[in-house]
């Protein structure tokens, strides 16, 4: 048994395509090894910021030989007569590479022919991954990919080096102008030699001996562990940052990690700011104290043991001072005018090329919200709800959203509550970009709520209207995530709100610029918005899928009262009689589909099931007329089910299908009734009941 | 090590390294890539290494000399190595130590940071260099260039000098460093960082920067009509109608549609000059050498 180890040197490869790379090349290796019949091989891809690495163990030397059974001739054209071989069999002799005499008959159903049993040796598996390995590394595909030098080669950067070997003999082959061999290189700056390496199953050994992690898995526990201690030492603890480690663990060969402070008086900045600056600036890791308080200490990552003469953390305490006293300056800069006179200058600013400029999303956004404040009969005063449109959007232009894009909204809040705005203004300004999809809070206020849905209504509209929609997997304008927040402050306000209607006023406001016929436009967004609204009942609200469906096709535009009649199906749609009632609902459909409604004649009712029928169906409607305006859904439920029994029975003995006209009529219209009261609640026919059709 | 030193120190280096020391362009630009040693050099097959100290112009960013790290003109050392070699991290490495920078006892990393230039039809990929935590260059391989898909490929390191200066002295302003002879780098500069603010902000002739704009782009345009056309001319009036786009833009005074217009106009003309310059190349039978010639790979 072999151990293979396949090791690419490159310059600094992305964090963000190391954990593609290394999926990609476990999958290819071991989908290549079962191919040649090296099943259950256990492939490990690995790597750090300079190297991907693959070891694969447990490698048989070379495949089993495989005999295979090859047909000839018919006998009677192989040998004459004479019995002697003619030359059909030579022929076939040569073919199988065997003597004649190795040849032999088999009985077929179209009679006796030749055969060979010929073997085919197994190829080394050195053989096999000299073969594999430049195909599989070519077929290596990487967010962005690059050539250099003269241009011949593209991977994600450039390649230097290709140490590939079974056990201790090498693997030969070339891929990107570069041999394979042993010789290899220790951490840059620790152990900076090249040197060979003798044999495969001691890799990873020799490199940590040479200061080079190559398990991103170990990396990652080294930093976290480090991170405690030194984070102790201080008498603080990290704040948990599952992400920023991840990325770190792929920056560096040696998990390095040292800590630094700055002075408090920056402390005195948003909270927010000097995160940003520490951590998405910096990718330093925040500490804390117990209660979560900011502390004036950092963690940064390093790619060395050691920081020898100080220097490092001198150089990054540096650094860090002088990004702060940089946002410092924003700061104070942005609150040298009052904050109001920022909305000058919205217009200004590009929101989308053919949408415009934020002042005129803003204005359709304050329009919207207007409107949308008036559905909802919210007290709030028409003006306010403009001026605040277009005052959540003013820190856009403020020095420090320009410098940390990822505080809009955030500061826009701090500026308005610094100068004394009204809470419900200031909370709005902070949280109206919240929830990012079905994650997060919605904004405490109503304000907030109103302008976040009217903002992100808008955007939506907009860009449908401009033929920027999502496609496939790819969303890159967050259209799906807007949709998604929409559907959440909705359903989390508890908002009666028709959000059907209110999507099309968000069309209107961007008409002008739609760029196909307005009604294609409108089913689009409206089906678009649908579907988010089913993902919320699935993945938030945890109905099945075609509970989901049924209830959605009676009608989702109310998304609270949708919810509540999902979780009500959902809840009783396993019960004996509710599952009889479904598939009976089903037979109703099937039979009224193609008719009108109608109008219901008890004096043509010849059978009792039919009156019965008919007293349900009066007694289910009485208490859908209740029921419904005091939302009490499950219990609107409820009422489906005594009309089971009566339907099955009025099936059983009714042939709705009459030779009378009028009688028939009358029957499908009894049905139909029926039908469009069910279809109030749920289109029950959309369940996928066991025993149905 | 003051910034004199420092500019000295580079220069000699890449000197050493086979670049030929060129000046800063006498044209106002916003960044050394504008500078016709790299825009035209890097196109074509033609080999060439060069380094030089380009200042750049960015309106927008000067800060009446109130912020203690932004400048509206500050100095780019550019280097260009084409085609880009094999042992480039080395070679940058070592150019460390020129600074008196020693990497045994510091922390150097190389962050993926590409680069992209919408105005010259360019992009490349590419890595910040972190010193301690400070990115003290910016490192990329070109990829295309006035909309050409580029071989062989370039290499381009540029170091933001006053950064550099500011961490090696360890001061905590741009103003503070020595540049040379005791002298510090506000002495020198600070009065015309405030002028050149107010002048940009408040004070530059709307009307007249948009007339020039014009007059320039046409001018790009007849150079490059010219039989033969007229290549350096052509991109020095590009480049002039770039920078007077950064002041109209510094002046508030470019609107939202009117923006991506005015870029578009610009590379309109970035791009053909690079066509014109590659056909002349070819035609004058590359005269720096061919380095795609009789070479199978590097």
């Amino acid at each position: 048994m072999a151990t293979f180890l396949l090791e690419v040197r490159t310059e600094e490869i992305p964090a963000n395509a190391l954990p593609g790379a290394r999926r990609q090349l476990e999958q290819l290796f071991t989908k290549h090894l079962a191919d040649v019949g090296f099943d259950g091989i256990a492939v490990r891809a690995l790597s750090t910021s300079l190297r991907l690495v693959v070891l694969a163990e447990n490698l048989p030397d070379r495949q089993a030989d495989r005999k295979e059974e090859m047909m000839g001739p018919p006998a009677r054209v192989a040998f004459d007569n004479d019995g002697n071989p003619t030359k059909a069999a030579e022929g076939f002799a040569k073919k199988a590479g065997l003597p004649l005499d190795e040849i032999h008959r088999v009985e077929t159903p179209k009679g006796e022919y030749l055969a060979a049993t010929v073997t085919h040796t197994g190829r080394t598996t050195t053989k096999i991954l000299a073969e594999a390995t430049p195909k599989i590394l070519a077929a290596l595909r990487f967010p962005k990919m690059m050539r250099w030098g003269l241009g011949t080669h593209l991977f994600v950067r450039p390649v230097h080096g290709i140490v590939a070997l079974l056990d201790s003999e090498i693997v030969s082959f070339t891929s990107f102008g570069i041999a394979s061999g042993r010789s290899t290189v220790g951490h840059r700056v620790h152990s900076p030699d090249a040197f060979d390496l003798a044999q495969a199953d001691d890799y990873q050994a020799t490199l940590e001996n040479r200061s080079v992690m190559v398990d991103p898995e170990d990396r990652r526990q080294a930093l976290e562990d480090r991170a405690q201690s030194l984070a102790a030492a201080a008498g603080c603890r990290p704040h948990p940052d599952a992400r920023l480690v991840a990325e770190h663990v792929e920056l560096v060969e040696w998990p390095g990690l040292i800590s630094g402070s700055f002075e408090t008086r920056f402390l005195d900045l948003p909270p927010e700011v000097v995160v940003s600056t520490l951590r998405h600036h910096q990718k330093c890791l925040i500490l804390e104290d117990e209660a979560g308080t900011l502390l004036p200490h950092f963690l940064a990552v390093i790619d060395r043991k050691d920081d020898p003469e100080d220097l490092i953390r001198l150089g990054n305490e540096w650094v860090i001072r002088a990004r702060l006293a940089d946002a410092g300056f924003f700061f104070d800069e942005d609150r040298k005018q009052p904050f109001e006179d920022n909305l000058s200058r919205l217009e200004r600013v590009e929101w989308h090329r053919t949408l415009g400029s934020l002042e005129a999303k803003a204005e359709r956004v304050g329009k919207l919200a207007v409107s949308l404040s008036e559905a909802l009969e919210l007290d709030q005063k028409a003006a306010d709800l403009c001026r605040a449109a277009r005052l959540v959007k003013a820190d856009l232009v403020t020095y420090m959203v320009g410098e940390f894009p990822e505080l809009q909204g955030i500061m826009g809040g701090h500026y308005l509550r610094l100068e004394g705005a009204d809470e419900k203004l200031w909370t709005a300004a902070r949280d109206h970009y919240r929830p990012v999809g079905f994650e997060g809070a919605p904004p405490v206020s109503a304000e907030g709520r109103v302008l976040g849905l009217a903002d992100r209504l808008d955007t939506i509209a907009g860009l449908f209207a401009v033929g920027e929609k999502p496609t496939g997997s790819r969303d890159p304008l967050g259209l799906r995530r807007a949709a998604q927040a929409v559907v959440k402050i909705v359903v989390e306000s508890g908002w009666a709100l028709d959000l059907r209607s209110s999507l099309l006023k968000a069309v209107d406001g961007v008409a002008e610029h739609a760029g196909e016929d307005l009604e294609t436009l409108q089913e689009a967004l409206v089906d678009f918005l649908a579907d988010r609204v089913r993902r919320w009942l699935t993945d938030m609200g945890g109905v099945a899928g075609d509970t989901a469906d049924a209830v959605m096709a009676a009608s989702w535009s109310s998304i609270p009262e949708t919810v509540a009649r999902a979780q009500a199906l959902e809840a009783i749609r396993n019960d004996e009689t509710f599952r009889a009632l479904a598939l009976a609902f089903k037979r109703v459909r099937n039979i009224t589909d193609a008719y009108a409604d109608g109008e219901i004649d008890p004096s043509l009712f010849e059978h009792a099931e039919e009156s019965e029928l008919h007293g349900k169906i009066i007694d289910f409607h009485t208490a859908l007329e209740q029921l419904l305006p005091e939302h009490r859904i499950s219990e609107a439920f409820q009422a489906m089910v005594p009309i089971a029994d009566t339907l099955d029975r009025f099936f059983d003995e009714v042939l709705v299908m009459a030779e009378d006209s009028n009688i028939r009529a009358n029957r499908i219209a009894l049905l139909k009734t029926l039908g469009q009261d069910f279809l109030t609640l749920a289109d029950l026919s959309k369940l996928q009941i066991d025993g149905g059709e | 090590m003051d910034l004199q030193s420092l500019i000295l120190n580079l220069s000699h280096y890449w000197a050493d390294s086979g670049c030929i020391v060129q000046q800063g362009y006498d044209v106002e630009v916003g960044a050394g890539t504008m500078h016709p040693e790299t825009f035209l050099r890097v196109l074509g097959p033609e080999p060439y290494r060069v380094a030089y100290v380009q200042p750049s112009r960015r309106p927008a960013d000067a800060r009446y000399g109130e912020n203690p790290f932004r400048l509206g003109r500050h100095l780019q050392m550019q280097v260009i190595l084409k085609p880009s070699p094999h042992n480039i991290q080395e070679l940058y490495l070592k150019s460390l130590e020129a600074l008196g920078i020693d990497p045994a006892v510091h922390d150097i990393r190389f962050e993926e940071d590409n680069w992209e230039s919408p105005t010259l039809g360019a992009w490349g990929v590419g890595w910040q260099v972190l010193l301690d935590g400070m990115e003290i260059t910016q490192f990329t391989d070109f990829q295309q260039a006035g909309g050409i898909e580029l071989a062989p490929m370039t290499a381009e390191l540029t170091y933001g000098l006053e950064r550099i200066s500011m961490f090696l002295q360890r001061k905590d302003s741009i103003y503070d460093i020595e540049w040379g002879g005791g002298i510090s780098y506000g002495l020198i500069r600070l009065s015309d960082e405030r002028e050149s603010s107010t002048y940009g902000f408040e004070v530059a002739d709307v009307d007249m920067l948009r007339r020039h704009f014009e007059d320039w782009e046409r001018e790009a345009g007849r150079c490059l009509e010219h039989e033969p056309p007229l290549v350096v001319p052509a991109l020095e009036a590009t480049l002039k109608t770039s920078h007077l786009f950064n002041l109209l833009d510094a002046r508030g005074a470019v609107s939202v549609t009117e923006r991506v217009g005015l870029i578009g106009r610009v590379r309109r003309n970035a791009v053909a000059a690079a066509q014109a310059y590659t056909a002349q190349r070819e035609k004058m039978g590359w005269p720096l050498g061919n380095a795609l010639e009789g070479k199978e790979a590097e």
